[in-house]
């Protein structure tokens, strides 16, 4: 059995709070940003919300905890235009979500100067369905925090917290790659068939994405129609495949899909699978820097070609 | 619903021989909104043009389709006859069962099935085709024309000469190419210098051509009629404008024992110098990597002696941008080198005749250099090792060329009749001495071209040896050629004074770059395609660009001004009309969907995608697009494959056409 007993000490979060309250309250009063886009206590105990705040006198509402789960980089997609209509906007990110911010500045979807960036130190955020209110463990961590590159963001416009000493976590996201690398192209096409084959196409994978900020998805479309849109093996499979094409190069890492599957579809597999094959080949990591064109968009002569057989 | 005629062409027998065109024509009456089809044993003879255009009366067709060839081949024909019948050209498609489908099948069933399969696809297309109108788009009526040999300068005098401005960018910094090197042409033994150097005055002094002389091609953007090319021209350390070309500089430069490459390296050259007496312009140029100020920061003897100071050591490349309409690819060729390759390369040297280390085995341009009048030597046939005069010359044909071993396969075409040149002013200049020729065979078609052959071996006593050379090596003073003799059936062996290499025609050094700057295409050989070898000889498939000269494939000279002057004709034929008609095949943007993430920008290869704000009445941003500049469009579709939201389209190949044909299958 691991040590359950190796946990992240909570004063990280709660001094991470109080940072976010003074930040937030600063640029509120100073008309830098026109609403704050962060976290606030959730209805029941121990967890979290996204939250909107506009008036100084509500930062106090702003929290940061292992509940914080949510990738607010998707309110500023053009899938929230409401939000961004404000004017200029403070958003509270962790590192993995600034990832997702950059993205969106590589895709002509932001631009940096309309943004007051609040980074925040992340220990790390609990997984789906794990006991609340209880400091993060072995048990309760996420898959993606346990393997994380990027607990303090970089490039913020302030950045509050200092990081813990942190218990070694068993990494359970590359195990979980190397062995979907390990089986056969056969295996792995089952592997995907049942997993799919149970997508009830509630599309909550692309609602919480910050990347699918497309108006009308091409899904959506009936003429002429893509995709089935009815929750059949094929029309699944066609979702799926166009899904994980589209982010490939693009997708942050935020696991936001994964979490969202009330059918347990290990979506985030399939995007770092990708964001693997993008890494070996193009040497294009997504989200550290704001990129032109990706290397899905461009030819170079010395591109790998020897997927051509 | 519709009222489609279908028109199955029998190709004479291309198509009919594998595919049942009755059948065909039966299978295509059944589809839905089919109202006539018929076959025809020729579609684009004028009767078949006719059949067309009285169907689509008598049956009120509202689209065609003709199951024929190719598009590239007819769609233009089919859609001015439909044009002609009163129906929008763009509801004329062409389903093409040769080229894909007869040409390629050999059982007479399954191509029959494909064959009705593409008919069916391409009638649920041309359901959904939009009545599209021509875009126009007006032309610049400024030619650019890329080498300044014969080929380009014929093409630039040409194309000036009508009363157009013309651009002429020259890579050496002289014009004049390899014909200013030659000693006489055949089949009239007449000067190539007197011939080739007033043509060069007349190109410069022209007061329609801009000569660009030691300057390259750095970048080339736009389309027909609109192109953007951005010239580098590199720094000559001579202000041109200041020079008046009296040569002092070169005549008080120190360093003088540097390799003429204009003479093959036969004489020297100082390191400010013009390659040859005549170059045009008479301007300087200093080698950088050899002269002494470069090189060590002092000397600065030129700039001393110079009476206008053109000398200019801080001079930089200049980049200048021209705006021209056509261009004109006339970027010659150069000669194989029997050197050891560098490994990988598909063409490989002789090692069998020493590398190219034998100091008195030469190839044929250094011969020309030897026997011209301006030549190193003054004229005289005299060997490099030791100047003495060579009095038994053996002349080899087809090295490199013809030699799929060594990696060329094809012929030179010029290297025949320049032997039998080469024997002729060895004769006339070493009167004892005797050539001796080792060919395959004598390719001598051309006006007058056989009676030079013949008369180099009767009236000028070349022997004419046929076989091949196996083998050459030194000895002593002497160079043994090692060959046979097919006619004997006996190995001959001759020790020769000199030995002439007639070794194949290559494209230049760096004509894939320069192509893939114009977006043109190349064989393996780097040689320019023609858009069609018999019906478009000297235009690319790229629209606007033309070919000139031995970069398309080995010529002669009267082939290449003939060439010249044909790709000249192009352009004028261009610039005859203000406006030009481009294809509406070009992507359009549905506003409403798009979200600007502008991957259709990041992937279009033309630039033709711009960002576009929509805004209200009272000016208030309402959202930015992606916007295709239909004039820039080269309608290729990457934008469409490349959109997440599939908000581009490009019109003829709509996402909903795509999946109708499929759906036809």
């Amino acid at each position: 059995m691991t040590n359950t007993a190796q946990t992240i000490d909570p004063a990280l979060y709660a001094a991470v709070t109080d940072a976010i309250r003074a930040e937030a309250k600063k640029v509120l009063e100073a008309g830098a940003a026109a609403a704050v886009v962060g976290w606030q206590a959730g209805r029941r105990q121990g967890t979290a919300m996204p939250a909107i705040i506009t008036d100084p006198a509500k930062v106090a509402e702003l929290i940061f905890s292992p509940a914080c789960v949510n990738n607010l980089a998707l309110y500023l997609s053009k899938a929230k235009k409401e939000i961004r209509a404000r004017g200029r906007i403070a958003i509270v990110v962790k590192g993995c979500d600034l990832k997702a911010l950059v993205g969106l500045m590589g895709e002509n979807q932001l631009k940096r100067e309309d943004l007051h960036v609040i980074g925040v130190v992340c220990a790390g955020v609990q997984r789906a369905g794990a006991a609340k209110d209880i400091p993060l463990s072995e048990e309760t961590i996420a898959g993606k925090c346990r393997e994380c590159t990027v607990h303090t963001p970089e490039g913020a416009d302030v950045t509050v917290g200092t990081l813990p000493d942190l218990p070694h976590f068993t990494p359970v996201e590359s195990e979980e790659l190397s062995r979907l690398e390990a089986m056969t192209p056969a295996q792995r096409w089952s592997f995907w068939k049942e997993h799919f084959a149970r997508c009830i196409r509630c599309y909550a994978c692309r609602q919480v994405c910050p990347f699918c900020y497309c108006e009308q998805c091409l899904c959506d479309r009936n003429r002429p129609q893509a995709v089935e849109t009815t929750p059949r093996p094929a029309g699944n499979m066609a979702w799926h495949i166009v899904r994980a094409m589209h982010l490939a190069g693009r997708c942050a890492g935020c696991a936001e899909c994964e979490r969202v599957c009330p059918m347990d579809i290990p979506l985030n597999l399939l995007n770092r699978k990708m964001a693997k094959e993008l890494k070996e080949l193009y040497g294009h990591e997504a989200g550290f820097e704001v990129k032109e064109k990706g290397p899905l968009a461009q030819y170079r002569e010395d591109d790998d070609q020897s997927f051509i057989k | 619903m519709s009222r489609i005629g279908v028109f199955v062409c029998h190709c004479g027998e291309n198509i009919a021989r594998t595919v049942d065109v009755e059948k065909v024509a039966a299978e295509a009456a059944r589809l839905p909104g089919v109202a006539y089809a018929t076959d025809y044993k020729y579609m684009c003879s004028d009767p078949g043009q006719n059949l067309l255009k009285n169907a689509v009366a008598e049956h009120r067709l509202d689209g065609i389709v003709v199951a024929a060839c190719s598009p590239r081949m007819h769609e233009k024909t089919f859609r001015n006859a439909a044009k002609s019948a009163g129906l929008n050209p763009f509801l004329c498609e062409m389903a093409n069962i040769r080229e894909h489908c007869s040409w390629v099948h050999e059982d007479r069933d399954e191509a029959t099935a494909k064959a009705s399969d593409i008919v069916a696809m391409m009638v649920a297309r041309v359901k959904k085709d939009k009545r599209l109108v021509p875009i126009t788009v007006p032309v610049t009526k400024r030619a650019l024309v890329i080498g300044g040999g014969i080929a380009g300068i014929q093409a630039a005098l040409d194309i000036a000469d009508a009363g157009h401005q013309v651009v002429l960018v020259e890579r050496e910094p002289s014009i004049g190419g390899h014909m200013a090197q030659l000693s006489e042409t055949f089949p009239t033994l007449d000067c190539s210098q007197c011939i080739m150097t007033p043509k060069m005055v007349d190109a410069a002094n022209h007061p329609n051509i801009t000569l660009h002389t030691y300057s390259e091609i750095e970048s080339v953007d736009g389309y027909i009629g609109n192109f953007q090319i951005t010239v580098r021209k590199k720094a000559r350390s001579v202000i041109e404008e200041k020079c008046t070309g009296c040569g002092v500089c070169s005549a008080k430069c120190p360093q003088k024992k540097i390799p003429n490459a204009f003479d093959k390296n036969l004489g020297t050259r100082p390191a400010i110098y013009v390659p040859f007496p005549q170059a045009v312009p008479n301007t300087p140029v200093i080698d950088r990597a050899n002269c002494t100020w470069f090189k060590t920061g002092k000397c600065g003897v030129c700039q001393k002696v110079c009476g206008p100071g053109a000398i200019d050591y801080e001079q930089e490349d200049r980049l200048i941008v021209e705006p021209v309409g056509a261009i004109v690819v006339a970027t010659g060729f150069e000669l194989y080198s029997i050197t050891e390759k560098p490994k990988g390369s598909p063409i490989k040297g002789y090692g069998e005749f020493g590398h190219g280390t034998i100091p008195d085995v030469i190839d044929g341009l250094t011969f020309e250099r030897l026997a011209s009048a301006s030549g190193p030597t003054g004229g005289k046939i005299l060997r490099p090792s030791d100047g003495r005069e060579p009095k038994q010359v053996v002349f080899v044909q087809c090295v490199g060329s013809r030699a799929r071993e060594k990696g060329i396969s094809y012929c030179s075409k010029i290297c025949c009749m320049y032997t039998a040149k080469h024997t002729m002013l060895y004769k006339h200049k070493v009167h004892d001495g005797q050539a001796y020729v080792f060919f395959m065979d004598a390719r001598t078609p051309g006006k007058s071209y056989d009676e030079f052959w013949r008369r180099a071996i009767e009236e000028e006593e070349a022997v004419y040896i046929r076989g091949m050379v196996s083998r050459l090596y030194q000895k002593g003073d002497k160079i043994v050629v090692m060959g046979s003799d097919v006619h004997v059936g006996v190995q001959v062996e001759i020790e020769a004074d000199l030995v002439v290499l007639a070794t194949a025609v290559q494209p230049r050094a760096g004509a894939d770059t320069l192509a893939q700057k114009l977006g043109i295409s190349y064989d393996s050989y780097h040689f320019y395609s023609e858009a069609h070898a018999k019906l478009k000889p000297v235009e690319c498939a790229t629209a606007g660009i033309y070919l000139a000269g031995a970069c398309q494939g080995p010529k002669d000279i009267p082939d290449t001004v003939s060439q010249a002057s044909a790709a000249a004709a192009k352009v004028m034929t261009l610039f005859a009309k203000d406006e030009l008609e481009r294809e509406p095949i070009v992507a359009k943007v549905n506003e409403k969907n798009c979200v600007a993430c502008l991957y259709c920008k990041k992937v279009c290869p033309y630039g033709a995608v711009e960002e576009k704000e929509i805004r209200d009445r009272q000016g208030n941003l309402i959202r930015v697009v992606a916007y295709v500049n239909p004039g820039v469009c080269g309608g290729c579709g990457t934008c469409q494959a490349s959109c997440p939201s599939k908000s581009v389209e490009l019109d003829g190949y709509t996402d909903e056409q795509i999946m109708a044909m499929i759906e036809a299958l």
